[in-house]
């Protein structure tokens, strides 16, 4: 029996031991943001946070979680509403195809908490491991830098419905 | 054919659970009576592209499938301007397999070649003005208001100051024949056309909330994966099931048409089971090819095989004999290669079915669910009726899923196992056992005249053709009652007639047609290795926008020309493009890069669009980085300038991953990269900045998400030739 801390909630996992994390909060807890892209830590569509830390899930038996807390996107949103992150995902209109985009946002979080205001080469370093296949990448750092000045925390507004013709954005 | 753009009627109808529907209905078409939809089931497919309900939600279901290309958006804006109903405020699905959806350029639900929005735009604004002005002639009879006192806004009747919801008056509404051609507005009226909305997909995307058919989770559903041949065409000789079956979770080991199916509890405990299991296979003819060969054989056909002449304007010969008497003045001939390239969409396929008393329900994420009912209806044998077909988000598309191997995989996967069924290919699945951009090679020889115009053009590709593949594919699902030898016929025939006298569009598609080429030549040479073949985002545009790019500035270069001006020389009869390219060279005019930087510029127009690019790089250290691309793209009006913008940023990065890294190989048959260590993908740290620029258009809108690829590999290649000298003349670019 694995117990760990999932999104806030004790669970406990009685299955094969060398199951990797993302397919026991796939398949056993049933959430399904963190996806499947190349099941070799290549990717990082698979990314959770395990104990704050961004981590690639596909190739990380649960064992691992033992004793941890394990935060997946469904877990990112405060009791207030959109992590500051998602909330500009949406405003730059960042996801194409969206597939990647709950590891993108994770390993972007872990980012600002250890670096709340990074340069675009920390930007860089730390989202190089997750691979965007629809070239979202522009938008991604625009998104991570728009959060990272963005003094609100987790209780931020929701986004503008619209975008005015000269995409400085507004609300509606 | 097209269908939607036929005289048509509306149908309407109120229903107690689901209010007003709106459909097309064709005359002669099949439907009749009550509507094809039970709107209390989620489950259901509409025959419809509206419902109003009478708590006024206005549910658009949306004919073609996003797969990131921003067409939910894009179509729920179109409907939307005319109905009035902001696209944020809709519930956007997506429509089941009806042919009531089928696009109307292809008379079949497909989503691919960039149309939808062109080919959706009239019709839909059609239904939308249409729709809004049923419920305006109702609410006039319901308010005692003449309708030239109503207007409406956002879903809303307004008289005078009172604002009444749509779904007040759906009871009027229903029972009132539906006016038809109502007038379209005047763009100068567009309220949603032309802004920059936000995606309606974009919050569940960014809280993992939006569904990929490889979330879906049925009760009782197991999960298969499928152990295919490593070398594409050869089947089962003999396989040993004990080590799989021994492997915890695994339910049943099943042999189908493509190869060994372990189906386990688990997805991962069938992807380890199916590593364990022993299979030998026979050897097909491929197995006899490696990439080497497969070059060797290209080269041959190119220079001695008999090729199929596609157009035959002027005289060539003449154009092109050397020593020709002036006004020629420049004669250059080069050859130009692309590889074989997997699409790697970051979503694996995958399908889930169950089959249940006679009656089918798939859920996964495809561009041709039409096609996908079919391979259903041809392999279980159920009535049509009887298949539903829940397509959800595809996690990327790009011609891949275009193809539904998959399809067929899972039913008879499904019809083995007696539950529900999920398969998801592996990475490793993808990329070894898919379907792939078919490597080319390609002559081009030119002749420039003393004017600095192109006076003889030859351009032959030597390769393989997509429709076989196409047709191998897709008949047997668009017929699910043909016969198989009928199919096999069929394909050869096709295959036989490809090779010889005719040529496959996409094969030769825009070795010529971006510019002014009064003399030219364009020809073919089949080469088919039997690996299969697919379309890849811009098809045959993504080799020869290459091929044809890179000789212009070699030709600009010969002529001693600057590039703009030489390619505006061959524009002279295409304003369009000549605008695109003016007003790109105007912005590389006014470009000042950092000392080490070079610029490079290419265009080319597919799609109906055209576009140009400005590629600012770097050589160090043999080194190819690429800082920045600029675009001006003209794709007539703009429905929504910031997804417009978005297809152009992807478009360049799925082609600079083309450009610098794609490579598909083959050893004695086999594929031989198999995930992205060794198949990589554009990373964020070599990801360029990207410009737009949208040219200002009322024309109607025309594609957006292949034509942004072509230019960028020839943009690159020739900044690269500015920074070091180095003509590449072949993909992926590797300096000498
Ligand atoms: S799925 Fe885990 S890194 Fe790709
Ligand atoms: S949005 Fe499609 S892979 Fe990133």
């Amino acid at each position: 029996m694995i117990a760990f801390t999932l999104n806030g909630q004790q669970v406990e996992f009685a299955g094969d031991p060398e199951t990797p994390l993302l397919w026991v909060v796939r398949d056993t807890f049933k959430l399904k943001g963190s996806k499947f892209g190349c099941g070799a830590g290549l990717c990082g569509a698979c990314t959770m946070h395990l104990n704050g830390k961004a981590i690639k899930t596909c190739v990380l038996p649960v064992t691992v979680a033992a004793g941890k807390t394990v935060t997946t996107i469904e877990g990112l949103a405060g009791d207030h509403g959109l992590h500051p992150l998602q909330t500009a995902w949406i405003t730059h209109n960042v996801p194409q195809c969206g597939y990647c985009q709950s590891g993108q946002i994770m390993a972007a979080a872990a980012l600002l908490e250890e670096t709340p205001t990074p340069s675009s080469v920390d930007i860089d370093r730390a989202l190089s491991g997750n691979i965007c296949r629809c070239g979202c990448y522009p938008r991604i750092k625009a998104a991570v830098l728009a959060a990272s000045n963005s003094e609100a925390g987790a209780g931020d507004d929701e986004p503008a419905l619209f975008y005015d013709a000269t995409g400085q954005g507004g609300q509606a | 054919m097209t269908t939607l753009s036929r005289r048509r009627f509306l149908k309407t109808s109120a229903q107690a659970s689901g209010g007003l529907i709106v459909a097309i209905h064709l005359p002669g078409c099949a439907f009749g009576g009550a509507l094809p939809i039970d709107v209390a089931d989620d489950g259901f497919v509409p025959n419809a592209f509206l419902q109003i309900t009478q708590h006024n939600e206005i549910i658009f279901y949306c004919p073609s499938d996003e797969m990131g290309q921003g067409i939910r958006t894009g179509l729920a804006t179109v409907i939307g301007e005319e109905l009035d109903v902001h696209p944020a405020s809709m519930t956007v699905v997506s429509a089941g397999s009806h042919e009531d959806y089928n696009n109307p350029e292809y008379a079949m639900q497909l989503t691919g070649g960039s149309n939808a929005v062109r080919a959706f735009y009239l019709p839909l604004r059609q239904i939308g003005a249409d729709t809004r002005a049923l419920i305006l002639q109702a609410a006039a009879q319901d308010l005692g208001i003449p309708t030239s006192q109503l207007t409406t806004r956002n879903a809303t009747v307004i008289a005078g100051d009172r604002h009444y919801p749509y779904g007040d008056f759906l009871v009027t509404a229903s029972s009132l024949p539906l006016p038809e051609n109502t007038t379209l507005k005047n763009s100068r009226d567009f309220q949603f056309i032309g802004q920059e909305i936000t995606r309606v997909d974009a919050r569940e995307k960014a809280t993992g909330e939006a569904i990929f058919g490889i979330d879906i989770d049925v009760p009782d559903q197991v999960a298969a994966v499928v152990v295919r041949p490593p070398v594409a065409g050869a089947t089962v000789t003999s396989f040993d099931p004990t080590a799989a079956l021994a492997s915890s979770g695994v339910l049943q080991v099943v042999e189908i048409s493509s190869g060994i199916a372990v189906v386990a509890d688990s997805y991962w405990q069938a992807s380890r089971a199916a590593k364990r299991l022993q299979v030998t296979w026979n050897n097909p003819a491929l197995s006899t090819v490696s990439s080497d060969s497969m070059r060797a054989d290209l080269t041959a056909a190119l220079y001695d095989g008999d090729d199929a002449v596609t157009d035959d304007t002027g005289d060539i010969d003449s154009a092109l004999t050397s020593g020709a008497p002036p006004p020629q003045v420049i004669m250059h001939s080069a050859e130009y290669f692309a590889p074989l390239l997997a699409h790697a969409p970051m979503e694996p396929v995958n399908a889930t079915l169950r089959l249940r008393n006679g009656e089918a329900d798939l859920w996964t994420g495809v561009q041709a669910i039409g096609a996908a009912q079919g391979l259903i209806e041809r392999i279980t044998g159920y009535p049509r009726e009887n298949i539903r077909v829940h397509n959800q988000y595809l996690g990327g598309g790009f011609g891949r899923r275009a193809s539904l191997a998959h399809i067929i995989e899972v039913t008879e996967i499904a019809l083995a196992v007696n539950k529900p069924v999920q398969l998801v290919w592996s990475r490793e699945d993808d990329i070894r056992h898919g379907l792939y951009r078919p490597a080319s090679l390609m002559q081009l020889s030119a002749a420039v005249d003393d004017t600095g115009r192109i006076s003889g053009w030859r351009a032959k590709r030597a390769g393989g053709n997509l429709t076989p593949d196409y047709m191998r594919n897709s008949l047997p699902a668009l017929m699910p009652n043909l016969p198989e030898f009928v199919l096999d016929g069929l394909t050869a025939a096709t295959d036989y007639w490809l090779s010889r006298w005719s040529i496959d569009g996409s094969s030769v598609e825009g070795l010529h047609e971006t510019y002014d080429l009064p003399t030219r030549q364009i020809s073919h040479v089949t080469v088919d290795h039997g690996l299969p073949l697919t379309f890849w985002r811009s098809v045959g545009h993504s080799y020869t926008g290459f091929a044809v790019e890179s000789m212009m500035d070699e030709l600009a270069e010969a002529a001693d020309i600057d590039p703009v001006v030489f390619r505006l020389k061959q524009l002279e009869s295409k304003p369009r493009m000549y605008e695109v390219v003016a007003k790109a060279g105007e912005l590389l005019t006014a470009m000042s890069v950092p000392e080490g930087h070079f610029l490079g510029f290419a265009a080319h127009s597919s799609f109906a669009t055209d576009v140009a690019q400005i590629a600012e790089v770097s050589v160090t250290d043999n080194l190819i980085k690429v800082h920045r691309v600029t675009c001006v793209v003209n794709c007539g009006t703009a429905v929504n300038p910031d997804i417009i913008r978005a297809q152009l940023e992807g478009s360049v990065m799925f082609a600079l991953t083309a450009t610098l890294h794609g490579k598909i190989d083959l050893a004695e048959g086999a594929i031989v990269q198999s995930n992205f260590h060794d198949y990589p993908i554009l990373r964020m740290d070599e990801a360029p900045d990207v410009d737009v620029f949208i040219m200002p258009s009322d024309e109607k809108p025309t594609g957006i998400g292949e034509p942004g690829v072509p230019p960028l590999a020839p943009a690159v290649a020739n900044a690269v030739y500015r920074a070091c000298g180095q003509r590449l003349r072949e993909l992926p670019l590797r300096l000498a």
